[in-house]
């Protein structure tokens, strides 16, 4: 039933990519969001395609698993692209039908668009697949260690988020046993009209809610138990290292930058 | 209610890379009225096992015939309501699934579901409490308000409310004290007599499942090993071990008791009062 869902979408796999330090890819990911929007020709939407189709084939991710991280927003391109084509109204006229013209800058400023939706969605994607989960909210920690300085609990958040990521999996294991008790009960989750499925997830919340707040104190009482005191000079086990492939990444990823500038019109 | 399993095979997550076998050619019959004790390691299957018997998975292969309903791999999808009333499960922890403002409500939530009128249902849940041995006035308390093992008892008469013809316990004492232990597995008992039910009682404990059950299957790695009466399942005590199980304490003692006096006395005594009993006997017998 929900053993068919699977948590954040990591790709375990041995790639360059994989190898990189979190942080680096965190940079990285961030820095690619901006320069894609620095490309408005052919040569440096083609220069973005090649980085990025390099990127992929280090990543050793199949193709396939990057295709079903896209497929959500496939429609959001197709979208765009088709409200580009036939809103944009530049260049020769391509097609003539009464008040309903395509233009050649409509059609070009739709496949701009699209790709750089694309390009954005891919390389994101690419971060979570080739990270797990702990690596990201490990390196974000690092990443947002500065912002202490103006009291942002960011030790904190990162814990919050890890141990979220941590209960997911137990979550889920749990809603399954309870809707399982429930239907053995006679409680139907999947048909009906609308209202009554709504009614019929309290039975389900309810008792999900209740071992949630459990858990959590019960989780609570263990880390002090155990002397948790917050991240002051805490140490870790897996502790992240920079090594110089994340140096060459993110030399790379300027000079793409720099080209980008130079190669737009 | 008869149940008949037939070559049941299941198989968690078919289709995926993460695709397991849980269940593998198991055939199991269970007459009308007994009271079998499902025992085997953690992950034998037992649990996959008793959630077929009232389609709340569905068999990858094979077939369940549930009195008139059957549950075959591929069959058509039909209403599982009928089925889900006439065979209750008390899941593991089953004061987890409590989730009602009043215990009366907690306990009507089954009944209403299969459309007993509300009078009935209240009817109904006075009833069952007090089979549970808990006093009317915790009808109108909040479950959450109560102890442990009061929960447990008002989930247990949830299940009981639906008025099952086949009880189906999944480790219904894990984690009671040995007197809540008791009286529970003997409330258990009681009604299985009383209302002629058909009872599965999965459970670790061979102790429970010699006290009471008719006949006893073990599950090893998803197959069923040993299917039989009790006594001929302590005769194999290789087997079980194999198995990771071993026999009950009463009948390692009679088996160190042949291995040492050189009688032979049958490994029927169970509990401690029939070993103490028997054992009377046999020394009678010598001392004449």
């Amino acid at each position: 039933m929900l053993q068919n869902v699977i948590i954040g979408q990591y790709y375990p796999a041995s790639s360059p990519l994989h190898r990189m330090d979190s942080r680096s890819k965190l940079i990285a990911a961030f820095f690619y969001l901006f320069i894609v929007f620095l490309a408005n020709n052919w040569i440096t939407y083609g220069l973005l395609i090649a980085f990025t189709a390099v990127t992929i084939s280090a990543s050793k991710v199949p193709l396939r698993y990057l295709y079903k991280g896209l497929k959500p927003i496939l429609i959001l391109v197709v979208f765009t692209m088709l409200l580009h084509i036939f809103l944009t109204k530049e260049g020769d006229v391509l097609y003539k039908a009464g008040w309903f013209e395509i233009y050649e800058g409509g059609i070009i400023q739709g496949i701009f668009i699209a790709m750089r939706l694309l390009l954005l969605v891919l390389m994101t994607s690419l971060l979570t697949l080739t990270t797990t989960p702990i690596d990201i909210t490990d390196g974000l920690e690092h990443l947002l260690g500065p912002l202490k300085k103006w009291k942002l609990p960011v030790h904190e958040f990162a814990l919050m988020m890890s141990i979220s990521l941590r209960f997911i999996p137990t979550l889920l294991q749990e809603t399954e046993k309870i809707m399982k008790a429930q239907m053995a009960r006679g409680a139907d989750f999947t048909s009906g009209p609308i209202k009554e499925r709504a009614k019929a997830f309290v039975p389900l919340l309810v008792p999900l809610f209740v071992s949630s707040f459990k858990r959590a104190e019960e989780l609570a009482l263990a880390m002090e138990a155990r002397g948790y005191r917050g991240g002051e000079g805490r140490t870790r086990l897996r502790a992240l290292q920079w090594h110089s492939r994340d140096t060459f990444a993110l030399v790379l990823l300027i000079s793409l930058t720099l080209s980008l500038f130079l190669l737009r019109s | 209610m008869e149940i008949s399993i037939k070559q049941l095979e299941h198989r968690y997550m078919q289709g995926t890379p993460f695709e397991r076998r849980a269940l593998h050619d198991v055939n199991l019959q269970i007459p009308d009225e007994t009271f079998l004790a499902l025992i085997g390691h953690t992950g034998s299957g037992k649990s996959t096992l008793i959630q077929h018997l009232n389609g709340l998975l569905k068999p990858s292969a094979g077939s369940i015939k549930m009195g008139n309903t059957i549950l075959e791999a591929g069959g058509k999808k039909q209403d599982l309501k009928p089925l889900r009333k006439k065979a209750g499960i008390v899941f593991q922890y089953p004061e987890h699934q409590l989730f009602e403002e009043t215990v009366e409500k907690d306990i009507m939530f089954g009944p209403r579901n299969f459309g007993m009128s509300e009078e009935e249902a209240k009817r109904t849940a006075s009833n069952v409490i007090e089979m549970v041995g808990l006093p009317q006035t915790v009808l109108s308390k909040s479950p959450f308000d109560l102890s442990g093992g009061q929960m447990r008892r008002v989930a247990i008469a949830g299940v009981l409310a639906m008025n099952p013809e086949v009880l189906i316990l999944d480790e219904p004492t894990a984690g009671l004290d040995p007197s809540g232990r008791v009286e529970i597995m003997e409330l258990f008992y009681e009604l299985h007599q009383k209302n002629k039910l058909t009872t599965v009682l999965v459970t670790h404990s061979m102790e429970d499942a010699s006290k009471y059950a008719d006949e006893i299957a073990v599950m090893h790695k998803g197959e069923l090993y040993l299917h039989g009466k009790p006594n001929e399942i302590f005769n194999e005590r290789k087997a079980l071990q194999e198995a990771g199980l071993d026999v009950p304490e009463t009948v390692q003692f009679l088996l160190k008791w042949n291995e040492k006096s050189g009688q032979d006395l049958s490994l029927s005594a169970f509990t401690i009062e029939e070993l103490a009993k028997s054992l009377g006997q046999a020394l009678k017998k010598r001392g004449s």
